[in-house]
């Protein structure tokens, strides 16, 4: 009783204070320095909307335009044309846009779903499996997803090339363990890439997710005779799917936006390149055709930045699981 | 749409093909408790199978012939069409012919003899089809590889592998108390040592003959079926055994092989050619560290002889001076309240500001690709941990929150490459006499304009007047009270900026331009990109613009887990906000920097995309990775390329074991 009471006096004084504050500082100006922190706010959203927001309307105006007046200039002429997209967007010599777009599916897609499977199955051994040296392969596995991509890919690139061969060292006797399969160049060079990069990451995220599954579900499959398979297939993967959306997204946007390890898988030439090579080798040549840049590079981030805003609250999801949890 | 249809129809078969594989491993496996002789056959089947097309892929065995599995018209991907080479068919009926045998035999004698009867039939088939005649492929002929024997030799390998074998088996039943037939162990070493005898330690080549490699391979083969053979025939609970561990490595194995193949291998490959000078392979020269020396005494990779022009920049003497005089109050403070100092926001801001600076003061003079990198690491993560953490609190239950939290998050959703490009928009500089296109000189030129104006210059001193007025007040009040000390310090260290823009505005005037030679004044404009060393700091900007959503998206997280009890007890002890704040919700979110922190330095070590697509390095600005990139792809050198990678590696290292010892506390 008396401590509610004491909680309440301390409440009164506190208001007392404040509203001392405020006639002391006079209701308005303590009004607009509240306001402060919101205008701040919204100081530094438009601040971090301009960029893009630029490039979207100079993406709309035509060649002599952007080289003569600032983007903010098109408010006033109320100027725009479509003609930059048809030409980014049209075969040819502007570096094929729309090719580069579907070849960038073709490396994101499988490098998605093909991981998630793999880390599945992986994360659920971890999580549900015994054996020997569990934690210690698991902590082995998952350490590896702060490595730079730059440490594998000189050997990658000359496995792709021309496959792998193992000198044995006292025998002196080559033995080749991938024949050469001519895959650099290819896009499948290049999601494979993908697939093995992101499996530590994959695996620590699902891991987290599934380990946290009751146990009081596998307990009661097992006592009706399911085997792991079964268990994993039924179970596992549909109580899962909330998180494999979550590394889904991330990994999609990851991979349909990466460019270092296409460029050196691919090259910087061509039918193979996703669009982040050739947007990159567009702005490479700045001056020429600098005018469907900006249409070139909107285009490559409006599939990106759609998939986030629709999916939004599971990118978030995976990345809080990712960073917070560990 | 042709090209759609066969990435479809690639993507579609991968899948397919590997779900296929996984499932079929389970189902195979699920075999060996109740249906023993199917499973013996089937690993009977893969292992001969497998054995045999690998020997016929490494050209030591010639095939029959070849069963081609054409790839369909669709399906680009050249390997989906596959070669089945018929020697390997055999092999697998060979071997599932074993194992069927093994299978319903439980006589150890009877088992021992099929075992050898299986081996030395592959290794008759081996001998049999062994490659005679060269082989000639596109880049090079391979001779033949008959095995010229050396029975001396022959023998001693057998000898040494029985006594490896010997000393595995028996060193493990006496060390670790393991119970298993040693001569198992040492039968199974014993043929590997006949191996390499007949055919790693032999000469192969045109001189062999066929008989010989028969005899070589039927050492080979009659060993691994006596182990084989030498198993006793499991029992039930030894069926379940196999198909309980096997599982655990059908589920692992799919990523673990991955994982080798894609990072670990390549991670030690490239440690190994990092020690070798020039072109790869062939050519390469095991030169012990020499491309490390050689980074390190490229005055382009690192670079400190202007060391001594740290002391002569005003952005050292800024950063010391604001260290001081956050020092000075904080002392000052903290003695009236009897603290050693005083540890408010504001004299802590200072001093961070003061730090930042000393920073800048060290990164602009050392100059070179591993420094440059590391001020890199500096200002990124500073800056978008610091940003993150403030537009979260910022944004905590402000109105609209989610609006603005999603639009300041976006750029996370864009390719490195396209901020780089929407940035070369916002940097554009166009020649001073023209107009400037891009946002940010133009807003600079356009300052300049002002400033030299009378009127906004007027006005612009009132307001700062104003609000130094304000300051004083505030501070003096607060002071006076003896209440607020923080708020006192607050306001004398936020007047100092404000004295010296105040300044700067009356004086030399603010904003791009300079003084003509008639005395007029002419637009300056901002070189972003190519004006060392500060055009880092504007490629910075690009990645500080990017990360910056996801600092504040993981702190936002925190600060919503922070519990609600706390605060609540705060406020009805009186606390006021911003007392809450900093003594509450900040040490709770403590740990969430830790991860932020992290995550962000192994993202900016590795920066390549913006920089390469900005300025490509060049103007001073290479970082290790697009150094790395550059030697080993554009100049060919892997070896340096190489020791460039395992830099990079190093630099991670500490964090890789910070998020290790992060996982064993969680766990």
């Amino acid at each position: 009783m008396t401590t509610t009471r004491a909680s309440a006096e301390q409440l009164q004084a506190a208001a007392a204070t404040q509203t001392s504050l405020e006639r002391g500082l006079g209701k308005r100006l303590y009004g607009f320095l509240k306001s402060i922190p919101t205008w701040v706010l919204w100081l530094l959203v438009i601040l971090w909307t301009i960029p893009t927001f630029s490039l979207f309307v100079n993406s709309f105006r035509t060649r002599d335009l952007q080289r003569t007046t600032g983007f903010w200039e098109a408010f006033v002429d109320w100027d725009f044309t479509l003609a930059n997209y048809e030409e980014v967007l049209g075969s040819g010599a502007t570096g094929g846009v729309w090719e580069g777009l579907l070849n960038a599916l073709a490396i994101a897609i499988p490098a998605t779903v093909i991981p998630i499977f793999i880390a599945a199955f992986a994360a659920y051994a971890f999580a549900w499996m015994d054996f020997r040296g569990r934690e210690w392969l698991f902590i082995a596995t998952v350490s590896l997803l702060a490595i730079p991509a730059q440490v594998a890919l000189i050997p990658l690139l000359q496995v792709f090339s021309s496959g792998a061969h193992l000198t044995l060292p006292v025998f002196d006797k080559t033995v080749t363990l991938m024949p050469d399969l001519n895959l650099s160049g290819k896009t499948i060079a290049v999601w494979l890439t993908h697939t093995g990069f992101a499996l530590p990451f994959a695996i620590f995220l699902l891991h987290n997710y599934i380990s946290g599954l009751p146990s009081s579900v596998f307990e009661s499959a097992r006592i009706d005779g399911a085997d792991h398979f079964q268990i994993f297939m039924r179970l596992v993967l549909p109580l899962s799917i909330p998180v494999l959306a979550a590394f889904a997204i991330f990994q999609f946007l990851w991979t349909y936006n990466d460019y270092l390890i296409a460029l050196t898988m691919i090259g910087s030439s061509g039918s193979n390149l996703p669009v982040t090579v050739r947007i990159a080798s567009l702005a490479g040549e700045f001056g020429l055709r600098e005018h469907i840049l900006a249409a070139g590079a909107f285009i490559s981030t409006v599939l990106p930045i759609a998939v986030f805003f629709a999916l939004q609250r599971y990118f978030v999801r995976g990345i809080l699981a990712g960073s917070i949890k560990g | 749409m042709e090209r759609i249809l066969t990435s479809v129809a690639a993507i579609v078969l991968a899948l397919v093909g590997s779900a296929g594989l996984f499932v079929g491993a389970n189902k195979l496996f699920d075999l060996a408790p109740r249906k023993w002789t199917w499973f013996t056959t089937g690993v009977g089947a893969v292992v001969g199978f497998h054995a045999m097309a690998i020997l016929w892929a490494n050209r030591v065995v010639e095939s029959l012939g070849v069963l081609s599995i054409p790839a369909p018209d669709i399906i680009l991907v050249e390997v989906i069409g596959v070669d089945i080479p018929v020697i390997a068919v055999l092999g697998g009926l060979i071997g599932g012919a074993a194992g069927y045998v093994l299978s319903i035999t439980r006589d150890p004698i009877q088992r021992i003899g099929i075992g050898v009867g299986g081996g030395a039939a592959i290794a008759v088939l081996i001998g049999l089809f062994v490659r005679t005649d060269d082989a000639v492929t596109e880049d090079d002929v391979f001779p033949p590889v008959l095995p010229e024997l050396d029975f001396a030799a022959l023998v001693l390998w057998t000898v040494i592998g029985a006594a490896v074998g010997a000393v595995i088996a028996y060193g493990l039943k006496a060390l670790a108390g393991r119970q298993k037939d040693p001569i198992r162990t040492i039968v199974l070493w014993a043929s590997l040592g006949f191996l390499a005898g007949g055919w790693l330690m032999a000469d192969l080549g045109p001189d062999g003959s066929r008989v010989e490699a028969v005899i070589a391979s039927l050492g080979v083969g009659i060993g691994l079926g006596a182990w084989i053979g030498m198993r006793r025939y499991p029992e039930l609970e030894a069926r379940e055994e196999v198909s309980r561990k096997a599982r655990v490595w059908i589920f692992l194995g799919p990523a673990l092989g991955f994982i080798a193949a894609t990072l670990v291998i390549p991670l030690l490959r490239t440690l190994w050619l990092s020690f070798f000078r020039g072109p790869p392979r062939r050519d390469g020269e095991f030169a012990w560290l020499e491309n490390y020396q050689d980074i390190f005494t490229d005055e382009g990779i690192i670079n400190v002889s202007n060391w001594s022009n740290i002391f002569t920049s005003r952005l050292f003497w800024g950063g010391l001076l604001l260290v001081v005089a956050g020092l000075a109050v904080a002392r000052i403070l903290g003695r009236r309240t009897g603290h050693a100092i005083e540890a408010s926001p504001s004299t802590l801001g200072t001093m961070g500001l003061g730090g930042f600076l000393l920073g800048f003061a060290i990164f602009t003079v050392l100059r070179g690709t591993i420094i440059n990198n590391l001020w890199w690491v500096f200002t990124v993560t500073t800056l978008a941990t610091g940003l993150g953490l403030a537009i979260a609190v910022l944004a905590d239950r402000a109105k609209y929150e989610n609006v603005a939290k999603s639009l300041i998050f976006m750029p996370m959703a864009i390719s490195f490459v396209g901020a780089g490009i929407i940035w070369r928009f916002m940097y554009i500089a166009r020649p001073p006499q023209d107009t400037q296109t891009g946002l940010l000189n133009a807003a600079w030129v356009g300052l300049g304009k002002l400033s030299n104006s009378t009127g906004p210059k007027l006005i612009a001193l009132v307001i700062l007047a104003l609000a130094i007025a304000f300051l004083v007040y505030l501070g003096l009040r607060a002071y006076r009270t003896g209440e607020g000390n923080s708020v006192a310090a607050g306001a004398a260290l936020t007047i100092l900026p404000l004295l010296w823009l105040a300044w700067k505005i009356a004086f030399p005037g603010l904003g791009g331009f300079v003084e003509g030679p008639n005395g007029e004044t002419v637009a300056d404009t901002v070189i972003f990109l190519s004006n060392s060393p500060f055009n880092n700091v504007w490629l910075m900007v690009v990645l500080i613009w990017v990360q910056t959503g996801f600092a504040m998206v993981i702190f936002s997280a925190a600060i919503k887990a922070v519990p609600s009890e706390l605060l609540e007890a705060a406020k009805v002890d009186g606390a006021t906000e911003s007392q809450t704040f900093w003594r509450i919700t900040i040490p709770q979110i403590l740990p969430t920097v830790g991860v932020v922190v992290t995550t962000l330095v192994v993202v900016v070590l590795k920066v390549f995309d913006i920089v390469k697509v900005m300025t490509n390095g060049n103007f001073d600005t290479q970082v290790i990775a697009n150094e790395m990139w550059q030697r080993a792809f554009t100049e060919l050198n892997f070896g340096l390329g190489s020791a460039l990678a395992i830099i990079l590696f190093i630099f991670v290292l500490p964090i890789m074991y910070l998020n290790v010892k992060r996982m064993q506390e969680a766990s």
